[in-house]
């Protein structure tokens, strides 16, 4: 299996604080990975180092074997959507595949002309013009003119409306159909990801909390649903990843390695969602590190 | 890369280019009339005839009368051409300043470091054509001033080596523009935002402009001293020369400087209501006329100087700024 992107105990800093600390995860090619965290998790920070905007200040990465940082052959088989799609605003969309052409060896204009025809985006008005999902789709037609072997985003849909957002995810998802790209993207939306993922990357706190292929991490996660008393946990729980308790019951999120067999517990399958909350919730409590990091 | 730099800061090279032209609509008829009246007033004639000497003989016709009309009708005109020593630091503000910091500010250096052309070259392309926009900007400036300013000079009132009217003519022009653009480019990778960066770059520009000029021009090379006496002097001060008089006075003649920004001449044999020459104003026998300067013929080596000074804290600026492009996050 090929691996497009490998991050070694990888950290980066600014000032005294570890906006990402010892972050070790691989990316096999073909994937489509939903990278999560609340913000200030370091989700920019990862990608910015995987695009080659940002050097580690601690361990390697590497994508497609080679160094990103300042690299132009890494470059070049990347695509970047950074968060809340910059453009040069007083650029039109032509102007922009002009710059794209112009500074790439490798630059399918008609590809990105194709799909803002597509989905009938103007190409000859100022982009800062547009609409906030239309310039997203802008971001992502020069994004995708490169043929890039990888296609990282950065939050692409936040600051965009619900139907722009799903459009956008469309559009996303058919252009990795059609290509195979390996994409990394972002997002804190969680709904999103189950629709389009197939790979997890939970980042919380600038750490790795989990990672892996999402049918298999679905595969072996349970919720355990039981009465509240101090009973034995079935045999076959590798970890607790999360308890709730009530008054009368106990609700479980655990990691297993066997089928659970235990007529106490009452074993439920738990969707993407359900694995994400519980990996962001640090034991019993939500998620309440907001802090922003400078990007 | 350099269709992309061009793309991006036409309207600033329009607008240099705009205010470059409505410069000329005022200069060139301005500076014709100047020509004009110059010439009407047999001043020409006059002002080549006494030469680039420092001294020369007392009884040497001055052209004072012309001068002094002359520099009565266009004297207001020298306060309109100081207005022209900001035009530099405005490049710098406006052009150098936002370049980098305005990438960072609106986030697209994201885009544009996500190319397939590596940081290094970005700058170097960005910074280059900055560069030679300024440059074509300032030669045209600076050569264009020197042009207009020639009959004030020679008129002898604002002699072009003097502080303000150096600054704005020849080459020294074509060096600040560069440095204040080096150094907003600079600044932008400093303080990775447009004000900020500007604000540096306003207060570097004036920081390094004042004090070169009031602590490090008047000894880029030793300064020269004349003396002649105040009464039956055969020689006296060429106004033509234009030396830069950089302090004059009388001294006694133990040397003492008695009365500072002073100078007499005094006929042979003169007596005025206070007795011998000067004797009013405390002046004893064996006093004279002093004065420190740089000659007028050191001109364009001091515009040499200064030009490459600032040429070459440009040229480390922009070295420092490539840099820290390739460092920046």
């Amino acid at each position: 299996m090929d691996i497009v992107l490998e991050t070694e105990q990888l950290g980066k800093r600014y000032g005294k604080a570890w906006a990402l600390q010892d972050c070790s995860l691989r990316l096999p090619a073909g994937r489509v990975a939903a990278l999560v965290g609340p913000n200030g998790a370091g989700k920019s920070t990862l990608l910015h180092l995987a695009v080659g905007l940002l050097r580690p200040d601690a361990g390697t990465v590497r994508v497609f074997g080679r160094m990103p940082y300042d690299n132009v052959a890494v470059l070049s088989e990347v695509g970047f959507v950074a968060q809340d799609t910059p453009l040069y605003r007083d650029f039109t969309a032509d102007e922009l595949f002009t710059m794209g052409a112009k500074l790439n060896r490798r630059f399918d204009t008609a590809l990105a002309h194709r799909r803002l025809a597509q989905i009938g985006i103007p190409r000859d008005k100022p982009v800062g013009k547009l609409s906030g999902g239309q310039r997203a789709q802008v971001a992502l037609a020069l994004a995708m003119a490169k043929r890039p072997r990888l296609l990282l985003l950065d939050e692409p849909v936040a600051s965009i409306d619900p139907l722009a957002r799903r459009e956008f995810l469309q559009t996303l998802m058919g252009v990795v159909a059609e290509t195979g790209t390996t994409v990394l993207l972002s997002s804190h939306i969680l709904a999103d990801l189950e629709r389009t993922c197939d790979h997890l990357i939970v980042l919380h706190a600038s750490q790795v909390k989990l990672t892996g292929d999402v049918s298999a991490l679905l595969a072996e996660h349970r919720q355990l649903v039981g009465p509240r008393d101090d009973r034995p946990l079935p045999a076959g729980i590798a970890q607790v990843i999360r308890a709730e308790h009530t008054d009368r019951q106990s609700t479980l999120l655990v990691r297993t390695n066997a089928t659970l067999r235990d007529s106490a517990w009452e074993a439920y399958d738990v969707t993407l969602e359900d694995l994400i909350l519980a990996y962001l919730g640090d034991g019993t409590s939500q998620p309440n590190t907001e802090w922003e990091v400078p990007a | 890369m350099i269709w992309l730099a061009w793309r991006q800061h036409r309207k600033q090279a329009l607008f240099t280019a705009i205010g470059l032209a409505l410069l000329a609509v005022f200069m060139v008829p301005t500076g014709l009339a100047m020509r004009h009246t110059f010439a009407d007033l047999g001043l020409d004639d006059c002002v080549s005839a006494l030469g680039t000497a420092s001294m020369i003989p007392a009884d040497a016709d001055t052209c004072g009368k012309a001068s002094v009309q002359f520099n009565g009708q266009y004297g207001v005109m020298t306060m309109i051409g100081v207005l022209f020593l900001v035009l530099p630091l405005l490049v710098g503000l406006f052009w150098g300043a936002p370049l980098v910091a305005r990438e960072i500010e609106q986030s697209t250096h994201r885009v544009v470091w996500t190319q397939g052309v590596s940081r290094g070259h970005w700058a170097l392309v960005k910074f280059g054509v900055a560069g030679a926009v300024a440059l074509v900007a300032s030669v045209v400036y600076g050569l264009g001033v020197s042009w207009w300013l020639t009959p004030m000079s020679q008129a002898g009132q604002h002699g072009r080596f003097n502080v303000f009217f150096f600054d704005m003519q020849g080459t020294a022009p074509i060096g600040y523009t560069i440095f204040a653009v080096a150094l907003g480019i600079f600044a932008g990778t400093i303080w990775p935002k447009v004000l900020p960066a500007m604000s540096a770059t306003l207060f570097g520009f004036l920081g390094l402009r004042i004090v070169l000029t009031t602590l490090a021009r008047p000894h880029y090379l030793p300064a020269r001293v004349v003396t002649f006496p105040l009464q039956d002097a055969v020689e006296q001060t060429n106004p033509a020369a234009g030396d830069w008089i950089l302090s004059y006075g009388i001294r006694d003649a133990s040397g003492k400087m008695v009365t500072a920004n002073a100078q007499i001449a005094c006929a042979p044999e003169a007596a005025g209501p206070g007795g011998a020459c000067g004797a009013d104003l405390g002046i004893t026998s064996g006093a004279y006329n002093w004065q420190l300067y740089q000659p007028g013929t050191r001109f364009w080596l001091f515009q040499g100087i200064e030009t490459g000074i600032f040429v070459a804290v440009a040229a480390l600026l922009l070295y420092l700024a490539v840099r820290r492009v390739r460092r920046l996050a």
